[in-house]
């Protein structure tokens, strides 16, 4: 394979992972494994450095320069940035977590303990849409 | 529940057209008092919760909780329905 091809290679590999990652991100085997484009980036580095390693041209070089960002990017927002410090635990198996009252969306208060006796409870805690 | 004002989750629930009970708790003293706060991970350093999802069976108790160290990751939808499968009828 020449350098110009690796080079190539190199840069459908990011934008596959960037574009799949995206893509799929509804899908719980691609979502719950992002470490899978931090390899996938590490993957694109090495084929670059390949090109590079045949031919010094600068496409080969921005490609391998473009493949580390991803890789450093990825690996810092997988590994550092998304990481979510462990806290004292309160919610455990077989045990009945506080009660609450919050509004809902129309602004009618919610209490969990109403549903005691009544139905299951399926409770969702999300980040929010900031 | 989120943070989110109760304007916010409504509209998003009408975007994705979900049935569920969006509840505010926009001080995150609910979250906090589940142990659910993920310090300094929102925007400008400030807390937010952190992802989970709770069953709790007819009489409140906890039988499955899902929690990440990871923000990106979330339960499989197929766990969860298993989960509440589970619960007695």
């Amino acid at each position: 394979m020449t350098a110009g091809r690796l080079a190539a290679l190199s840069l459908v590999i990011c934008v596959a992972t960037i574009g799949g990652y995206a893509l799929l991100l509804g899908v719980p085997a691609v979502r719950n494994h992002p470490e899978g484009y931090v390899a996938a980036f590490a993957i694109a580095a090495t084929v670059a450095g390949l090109a590079v390693a045949l031919k010094q041209r600068w496409y080969a070089w921005a490609a391998l320069a473009l493949s580390l960002l991803l890789f450093g990017v990825g690996s810092y927002t997988n590994f550092v940035a998304a990481q979510i410090p462990a806290e004292p635990v309160v919610l455990r198996v077989g045990e009945r977590p506080p009660d609450f009252t919050l509004p809902d969306a129309s602004g009618t208060p919610v209490t969990l303990a109403d549903y005691r006796g009544k139905k299951p409870v399926l409770l969702v805690f999300y980040r929010g849409s900031w | 529940m989120s943070p989110d004002r109760n304007e916010q989750s409504q509209q998003f629930a009408q975007r994705l057209r979900l049935g569920y009970r969006f509840v505010a708790d926009p001080d995150l003293a609910v979250t906090r008092r589940y142990g659910l706060i993920h310090r300094r991970g929102g925007p400008g350093g400030a807390d937010v919760p952190r992802p989970a999802t709770v069953v709790l069976d007819r009489e409140g108790v906890v039988r499955w909780a899902s929690l990440s160290d990871n923000y990106q990751v979330r339960p499989d939808p197929r766990d969860v329905v298993r989960a509440v499968r589970a619960l007695e009828p």
